[in-house]
């Protein structure tokens, strides 16, 4: 389990590292977010600078992956899903600073050589060229291609239809999250194919033979992210519902595909647009090409232009996804819907992780005390009560399942479906058979093989007073 | 042609799409036969709801500068537009206008000059481009 934390840990880390790289390639006039003419992003001291800010990302990476390993020491293991969640919001914040202080490097060259471009005239001024509007969604790749992978998403849905024994494995439900994330990719289609650059001198007037050709590039790009999310998606349900993968770690070789897919799509999307926009201006400029100084639309990290009505925008490395614009009421409202999601997740986490259960042996009735999962064992309803110190292989189906404890509702071989309380390092189970099937078996453990023999005998001393 | 739209104008958005076209046709940048964005396509240039530009081309439309039809979209009409250019509305908002600035404390002489001026301006241009 804690590798398995590891690995998701790395990923993320590696993600966030790799959309910083990737910040720092020039494009639409900018390097890290700050506005700089095609011959200033040749200038040593940028260049210099962004190799400084290189490294520094790799430092980061480095450092984080060392924090990592904490979670390897067993005072800290205790509460793994926790830790890690600080480690990934620290990662973000280190990120996050990281690329601030160098955007204000930046800033501070530019003033020191006197870069100075034209200001914006004004905020609430959008411009269009109508002969680039014109040419929208001629040069692209057909629609009809998103579509159907949105259609081949459905697959498992189709499969657990026809296959009822399998939904206990993987409920009906959550097979629709594949094709909702696949009708997201269609938007974002749509999205980047009608997403233009602006030109240097800010105005909307792009060539419409560049429109095209960025028109192609866009919508190439986001047919194959939504190829790979839905390669990812057949991968994940092919190791879910076929191959009936025991160990999770398996589960986690369609995600890395997925990021590896996503990552290599938006380099590539980058390089053949700086290859495009290199083609397509003037060489021979000095430096003091009419750009406009452009605005930095991010703040804190997140998408901020109230003059934007997009409320979906796609991210600084187009090609990665999407960010929502907290300019707009609505992205403002789904921010803060977002935000409270990920502290009632941090707060879920840490309360499953740091309570213990709680088994109280009353006159008739047994009461666990679980963060969620409580439960109550009449006498009448026990047909009998065993031990055993292996567990068959099975899924958790709604519950809890941590580095230290898993408990909730799982479906477990040759028991069926069942409501497990157990200290995963205890390798000692109290079997409790109910009469029924939903649940049919309860299993639990106590912190040590000793106290779980102590609760067997106290189980067991309760079970014969009936 | 390039539009500039002021989203936090007074004016209500689909007047200043009509007015800029009508400005692209007057001095010339945009010509009789020259095909318009579909609705979709400059709602989505723009970023706004594909309705108020359908609205905007309506006006057009109902003006005479633009004709649409179904095999060709939106394209710029043979000029000159039908109707009277010197009719009872010019007249009208051109009055109104001038007393505008008559009561901003502008005097005839200034009014004058700055009447030819954007006169020239949309006349030559014309004659530049064409």
């Amino acid at each position: 389990m804690i590798l398995f934390l590891l690995i998701v840990l790395w990923l993320v880390f590696g993600v966030m590292t790799a959309s910083s790289l990737l910040f720092r390639e020039y494009q639409n006039h900018q390097i890290l977010g700050v506005t700089l003419s095609k011959a200033h992003s040749r200038h040593p001291e940028i260049k210099g600078t962004i190799a400084f800010f290189t490294k520094a990302c790799y430092v980061v990476l480095i450092v984080s992956v060392g924090c990592s390993f904490l979670l390897l020491i067993p005072v800290i293991g205790g509460f793994a899903e926790f830790v890690m969640l600080v480690l990934i919001a620290l990662n973000l914040f280190v990120n996050w600073i990281v690329i601030g202080h160098f955007q204000k490097i930046l800033i501070q060259i530019k003033e020191k050589n006197d870069w100075v471009y034209q200001k914006t005239k004004e905020e609430n001024i959008i411009t269009a060229d109508l002969d680039v509007a014109r040419e929208t969604g001629k040069s692209s790749i057909s629609s009809a291609w998103v579509w159907l992978f949105l259609l081949l998403s459905f697959i498992p849905t189709l499969f657990l239809l026809f296959h009822p024994d399998k939904r206990e494995l993987y409920p009906i439900g959550l097979s629709l999250i594949g094709p909702l994330c696949q009708a997201l990719m269609v938007s974002l289609y749509y999205q980047m194919r009608s997403l233009h650059s602006r030109m240097a001198d800010g105005r909307a007037g792009v060539h419409p033979s560049f429109a095209q050709r960025e028109e192609r590039i866009n919508s190439i790009s986001a047919t194959f992210s939504a190829l790979a999310m839905l390669v990812f998606w057949l991968l994940f349900n092919l190791s879910m519902l076929l191959l009936y993968v025991k160990n999770s770690l398996f589960i986690l070789v369609p995600v890395i595909l997925l990021i590896a897919a996503l990552l290599g799509i938006a380099q590539w999307q980058q390089s053949k647009m700086r290859g495009l926009q290199e083609a397509c201006s003037d060489d021979s400029s000095d430096g003091k090409e009419s750009i406009q100084e452009q605005q930095n639309r991010w703040k804190w990290g997140v998408y901020h232009n109230p003059n934007d009505p997009r409320i979906f925008v796609p991210r600084r490395v187009t090609g990665m996804g999407w960010t929502i614009n907290a300019g707009r009421p609505a992205g403002k409202l789904l921010y803060f819907g977002t935000g409270i999601l990920i502290l009632l997740i941090i707060g879920l986490v840490a309360f499953g992780g740091a309570r213990d259960y709680q088994v109280t042996v009353q006159d008739s009735n047994i009461h666990i005390d679980a963060a969620m999962y409580d439960m109550t064992i009449k006498r009448d309803q026990v047909v009998s009560i065993s031990t055993t110190d292996q567990l068959p292989g099975g899924t958790r189906t709604n519950g809890y399942g941590g580095a230290n404890k898993s408990f909730g509702h799982f479906n477990m071989e040759g028991y069926g479906k069942c409501m497990m309380y157990i200290y995963n390092h205890v390798d000692q189970y109290i079997v409790v058979q109910l009469k029924g099937s939903d649940p049919g078996y309860v299993i639990l453990n106590d912190k040590t093989p000793e106290k779980t023999k102590d609760l067997h005998r106290t189980i067991d001393r309760w079970l014969s007073g009936k | 042609m390039i539009i500039q739209i002021d989203m936090a104008a007074d004016i209500p958005i689909y007047q200043q799409i009509r007015n800029q076209i009508v400005l692209g046709v007057a001095t010339g940048q945009m010509k009789a036969g020259d095909p318009l964005p579909t609705v979709r396509q400059l709602a989505g240039e723009i970023g706004i709801n594909p309705m108020t530009v359908s609205k905007a081309y309506g006006l057009l439309k109902g003006e005479g500068v633009i004709a649409m039809d179904r095999r060709n979209g939106a394209q710029i009409h043979s000029l000159p537009v039908e109707g009277d250019a010197m009719d009872l509305d010019f007249d009208q908002r051109l009055t109104l206008l001038i007393s505008e600035a008559r009561i901003k404390g502008a005097s005839g002489q200034e009014l004058k000059e700055r009447v030819i001026q954007l006169m020239n301006r949309v006349y030559e241009m014309k004659e530049v481009l064409s």
